[in-house]
């Protein structure tokens, strides 16, 4: 079965046990496609093609696809769809007053989420989603930004290990990848093993807050972690392969029971007949709901990489960072880089990239034994989270890119029409 | 592509495609990457916007329920950020997932890496 959700297509389909590897996450519809080729160009691996002389596109194989959905929200025509939606069965639990739900969203979420209900892009609605998610039944409003906190701890005592030990037997080697991007994670899993000792061994933040719920969560809640079924709330589709990933079970259970996106949530909420726009602001549940904007800000390109480095900046100096702006790694697109002064310490030297064929071109520069950094930032989506496949589409694309694009149809095929 | 083959659908499409594809489908996935770069920048002014004003608390560290799990007394990861508890619940190995890819490129499928 399909469903239309906020102007895209998904297949109402909860995989359990699956083997991630074997799910289409995105496909074109081929009798919608209309041969463009925009998804071909932005995807940076080169998966979504023409199949035929038609033009048709088509996902060839799911060991090429990253999961990353840019082919979907750039396609003018809406042909293209999501195989994985979790909607239904979360809704069952939700009514089950048996089950402990819990909420886990991600800090672009409530970046683009606003949107979906009239409001300006980009608009912060962070207190009126947790009221949303209350209002849909979530026993506990815990949240995916108090993970990011702990990624910057966890992540960023492993880097100042690696550089303290630099060169040390047993240390694993600089530069170090982030490890917070799904897509980018099968990425250099599929084509540049060899790279592996470099990525983080840290989790990404959903990877840490489904067994954090199902342990210390369960503890301090005395709940039964049997009885808990954790929902991640992603700006993303390839966060639904990662939710699914065989060894996600280290709290003694699934980890991670489903996984939905910005689009999926506004389409709950809706259904729910919540009237999202009056809601009040409200504060996420304690223990494993509070953040900082260190982690607001792994939900952009370059936000890894600062919140990171105001931990870094304390730990190697032992002086307080006083302002903890530090906007020589905020970024648009591309790859940028920087040279941080730490007093005490020296100098640590970063890179911040997305778009995967931008990692492309930083994978083959360590391969050659060529890069200068300590620590290097990859998201997939240009921009980062906040560009995620699975966040609102921009009307802009759909509607007057659609309108533009038929009117130069027309007037390039008129224009060239022979003369009778 | 030969227009003998050619399905009706196909050739309408064709048409058009001849008519301004080369042009167009390169003007076009500029268009709409830039109209989608755009509002990315918009949601990413937010972003910090955000951080700025809306957290009270900017560092990771100084979060109180960071303070609190990390206690080396009493909090559930005591050992500290990359201990042993830590190892075990919030931190993981990859895998090597490049036979796939090998196989689809001896199939003949060509990929941009
Ligand atoms: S962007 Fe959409 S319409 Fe264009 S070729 Fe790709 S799937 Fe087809
Ligand atoms: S999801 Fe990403 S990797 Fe997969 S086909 Fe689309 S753009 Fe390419």
């Amino acid at each position: 079965m399909m469903r239309s959700v906020e102007g895209v297509m998904y297949q109402v389909n909860a995989p359990k046990g699956v083997d991630p590897d074997d799910i289409f996450f995105v496909q074109v519809d081929p009798n919608k496609c209309e041969a463009c080729g925009t998804c071909e160009e932005v995807c940076g691996t080169g998966a979504i093609k023409s199949i035929n002389d038609d033009g048709i596109r088509q996902v060839v194989d799911t060991a090429a696809c990253m999961n990353c959905g840019q082919c979907l929200v750039n396609c003018p025509y809406g042909a293209i769809y999501e195989g994985v939606s979790y909607v239904d069965e979360l809704f069952e639990k939700l009514k089950d007053p048996d089950t402990v739900v819990v909420s886990m969203p991600a800090p672009a979420v409530r970046y683009g989420l606003g949107e979906c209900f009239g409001a300006p892009t980009g608009t912060y609605v962070g207190g009126k989603m947790h009221a949303a998610l209350r209002k849909l039944g979530f026993d506990y409003i815990w949240d995916n930004e108090f993970t990011a906190d702990v990624t910057i701890m966890e992540e960023g005592t492993e880097l100042i290990g690696r550089v303290k030990n630099a060169g040390k037997e047993g240390t694993l080697p600089l530069p170090q990848f982030t490890s917070c991007c799904p897509g980018w994670v099968k990425f250099v899993e599929s084509f540049h093993p060899e790279l592996l000792p470099h990525v983080s061994t840290c989790k990404s933040p959903i990877g840490m807050l489904g067994p954090l719920a199902k342990t210390y969560g369960a503890q301090e809640t005395g709940s039964k972690p049997k009885k808990m079924y954790t929902v991640s709330i992603m700006p993303c589709v390839a966060k639904k392969y990662e939710g699914l990933r065989p060894e996600m079970d280290d709290s003694g259970q699934r980890d991670i029971d489903a996984t939905i996106n910005t689009r999926e949530l506004a389409y709950m909420i809706k259904k729910a007949g919540i009237e999202f726009n009056s809601l009040p602001d409200e504060d996420p549940d304690p223990v494993l709901g509070e953040s900082t904007g260190a982690a607001t800000i792994f939900g952009t390109s370059g936000g890894v990489m600062e919140a990171a480095l105001r931990l870094a900046y304390e730990v190697l100096s032992g002086q307080k960072l006083n302002d903890p702006d530090i906007k020589v790694v905020r970024t648009h697109e591309g790859i940028k880089t920087a040279d941080v002064k730490v007093p005490n310490f020296g100098t640590v030297k970063v890179a911040v990239c997305s778009g995967l064929s931008n990692a492309q071109k930083l994978c083959e520069e360590v391969k050659a034994g060529k890069s200068p950094y300590h620590f290097i930032e990859i998201m997939a989506c240009p921009g980062g989270c906040v560009n995620g496949g699975g966040q609102p589409i921009d009307p802009d694309v759909r509607a007057s890119l659609f309108k533009s694009m038929i009117a130069k149809v027309n007037r390039r095929y008129n224009a060239r029409k022979p003369v009778a | 592509m030969s227009a003998m083959k050619m399905t009706r659908r196909g050739f309408i499409k064709t048409c058009g495609i001849m008519a301004g594809y080369a042009v167009l489908s390169v003007n076009m996935t500029k268009e709409v990457f830039a109209a989608a770069m755009n509002m990315v920048g918009m949601r990413q002014k937010q972003v910090y916007d955000a951080d700025a004003h809306v957290y009270k608390i900017r560092k990771s560290q100084d979060n109180p329920m960071i303070k609190k799990i990390y206690d080396t007394k009493s909090g559930f990861l005591h050992d500290g950020p990359c201990g042993h508890k830590s190892h075990h619940l919030l931190h993981t190995e990859y895998k090597d997932r490049s036979a796939r890819v090998k196989a689809l490129k001896d199939k003949g499928v060509t990929l941009n890496i």
